[in-house]
């Protein structure tokens, strides 16, 4: 299933913030990474593949279907599994009541098949012990589980899961990626984030997004070496090293070890180091940033 | 919308507020109305008994339920849940008809258990279980319109005034607009817009108090708004329901257009 995005604005209310700024994208099937800081505009992005917002300007087709009509809407959430960024839950209900009422609006009609996908999940998401006790009671991460098997609960051809990951513990973040991962096959998975780790080790494909517009759209090596002899190693008793953005300083022997993304050495004693993808992204979005004016 | 109808009246059962406000009410009803209502059994028949029971019911408790029902179509917002409902494709009017429907389910819920109770207590009693039958009558022709009409507003108009503002203004209405005389001052009591139930009582089962001259419904002499108060008879009793259940039909029909439109702007 294949989205296709074109000259895509949304602006919020009248004379409001833009959020998204004539975006163009396509969105294969499998797993796709979507990466950019706080307001980089992602969520409001997932929020209209979701059929919660309308655009501004510009086209969305998601399968072939226009996400600005009623009947286009309705056949992309028929095949979605939405996971909002920040998921409500009811807590008077039970983790397993939860799931049977998203089920039955999601359509689910069948009582023991129903039952039956409910029960499923609730294992997958390791929720089985707590199925039957109040979402009130369940902590940050649990909920956060629920919100997962939720979207997962009509086998969906779409995933479109916002900041999945925030809120759980390194195993569950682990485990949650991996799952992801094993979905994704003949499913398009959509994982927007602002967790560079989470899209290093799930995804192939990926945009980044900044200031309401695409930065960047390929593939994680190629994102990876858009800081290729950029990034430096500079150990130092003295202070951080002025130029450049620092991405890490551990404790080395008497001094510190930074490691900073820089166009030029930031240091006579700098030496080149490979990059990463999390470098990748820094070298990227300061360029954007300071192409476009923000930041 | 019967997935929201089975969970909405489920929520609702298990809000301790709802049972700890209504059992309150009941209980000061109770206390205030034990002489009237035993003089009521001493003296009358079944039919008066279970007719007044129902009037005094109807009279306070939904100044209760009123407000336990007024956070439940903006809860789903307040608690993140809406947008996660949105993204399903069950049908927003769909969804609010089923909250609609389950949360007066779940409101009628108390009344009817004291009710009930009280007109079984009654009939073992006395051995009258027609008793049974004049309560289903009244129940579903006072104290059910007045569920559906309170619940409608108590669920829509918090959407556009802040929910403590709501309870007390409605608090006031409900008294000003059911109990105050017409005779003191301007006031929606007696008039066809009474979901205490006047027109019922009177129109249907001829009830007018332990000495026949309770007005609770028809016009009043000298009184602003007798147009909306014509005599008490079968058809201005069910013409009352009818524009009590209109009123509801109206509010959330135009609640759900509205939402329609602002949703995904």
């Amino acid at each position: 299933m294949w989205i296709e995005i074109a000259g895509l604005s949304k602006r919020y209310g009248r004379g409001g913030a833009l959020a998204l700024d004539r975006l163009d994208l396509t969105v294969p099937t499998g797993m796709f990474g979507l990466l950019g800081a706080n307001g980089a505009g992602k969520t409001t992005l997932m929020r209209v593949l979701a059929g919660l917002l309308r655009p501004t300007a510009g086209t969305v087709h998601i399968g072939g279907n226009d996400v600005a009509t009623r009947p286009g809407k309705l056949a992309v959430q028929q095949v979605l599994g939405y996971l909002p960024q920040d998921l409500g839950v009811y807590p008077d209900l039970t983790g397993r009541e939860f799931l049977d009422y998203i089920a039955l609006l999601k359509g689910l009609e069948a009582g023991p098949a129903r039952r039956r996908r409910v029960a499923e999940l609730l294992e997958l998401v390791a929720l089985t012990g707590d199925a039957d006790r109040r979402l009130r009671g369940y902590s940050g991460g649990m909920r956060r589980r629920i919100g997962i098997a939720q979207a997962l609960l009509a086998d969906p051809r779409l995933l479109i899961v916002d900041e999945p990951t925030a809120g759980l513990d390194p195993q569950e973040r682990i485990r949650f990626r991996t799952l992801l991962s094993q979905l994704a096959g003949e499913r398009t998975v959509l994982l927007s984030t602002h967790i560079v780790e989470d899209i290093a080790q799930t995804c192939h494909q990926l945009a980044v997004l900044a200031g309401g517009r695409i930065a960047f759209r390929g593939t994680v090596a190629e994102l990876t070496r858009q800081a290729t002899d950029q990034v430096w190693s500079v150990t130092t008793a003295g202070p951080a090293p002025a130029a450049g953005t620092v991405v890490s300083a551990l404790p080395d022997g008497a001094g510190i070890r930074y490691r900073v993304v820089a166009a030029a050495a930031p240091a006579e004693e700098a030496v080149p180091v490979d990059p990463t993808l999390e470098d990748g992204y820094l070298a990227l979005v300061g360029t954007s940033a300071s192409v476009s004016g923000i930041g | 919308m019967i997935a929201a109808a089975r969970y909405e009246w489920r929520m609702l059962l298990r809000r301790r507020a709802m049972w700890v406000s209504m059992g309150s009410v009941a209980a000061l009803l109770a206390l205030v109305a034990a002489r009237q209502v035993s003089d009521e059994v001493r003296t009358g028949t079944a039919k008066d008994v279970m007719v007044s029971t129902a009037y005094l019911v109807n009279l306070v408790l939904p100044a209760a339920y009123g407000c336990v029902l007024a956070d439940r179509l903006i809860r789903s917002a307040k608690l993140g849940v809406a947008q996660l409902l949105d993204a399903t494709p069950a049908p927003a009017t769909g969804r609010m008809v089923g909250s609609y429907l389950g949360v007066c389910a779940a409101a009628a819920v108390p009344p009817a258990l004291l009710y009930f109770g009280f007109a079984g207590l009654y009939a073992g009693l006395t051995g009258t279980p027609a008793a049974l039958g004049w309560a289903l009558a009244a129940f579903a022709t006072v104290l059910l319109p007045a569920v559906l009409f309170v619940g409608a507003f108590a669920l829509v108009v918090p959407l556009v005034l802040p929910l403590p503002l709501f309870c007390v203004l409605y608090v006031g209405y409900w008294f000003w607009g059911n109990a105050v005389s017409p005779a003191l001052l301007p006031t929606l009591t007696q008039t066809l817009l009474t979901p205490v139930g006047g027109y019922p009582l009177q129109g249907l089962f001829g009830w007018y108090g332990p000495d026949g001259t309770l007005a609770i419904s028809g016009p009043v002499p000298h009184a602003t708004l007798n147009a909306l108060r014509p005599a008490a008879t079968p058809g201005t009793a069910w013409l009352s329901i009818a524009v009590l259940l209109a009123a509801a039909a109206l509010a959330l029909a135009t609640t759900a257009a509205l939402r329609a439109r602002t949703r995904t702007r």
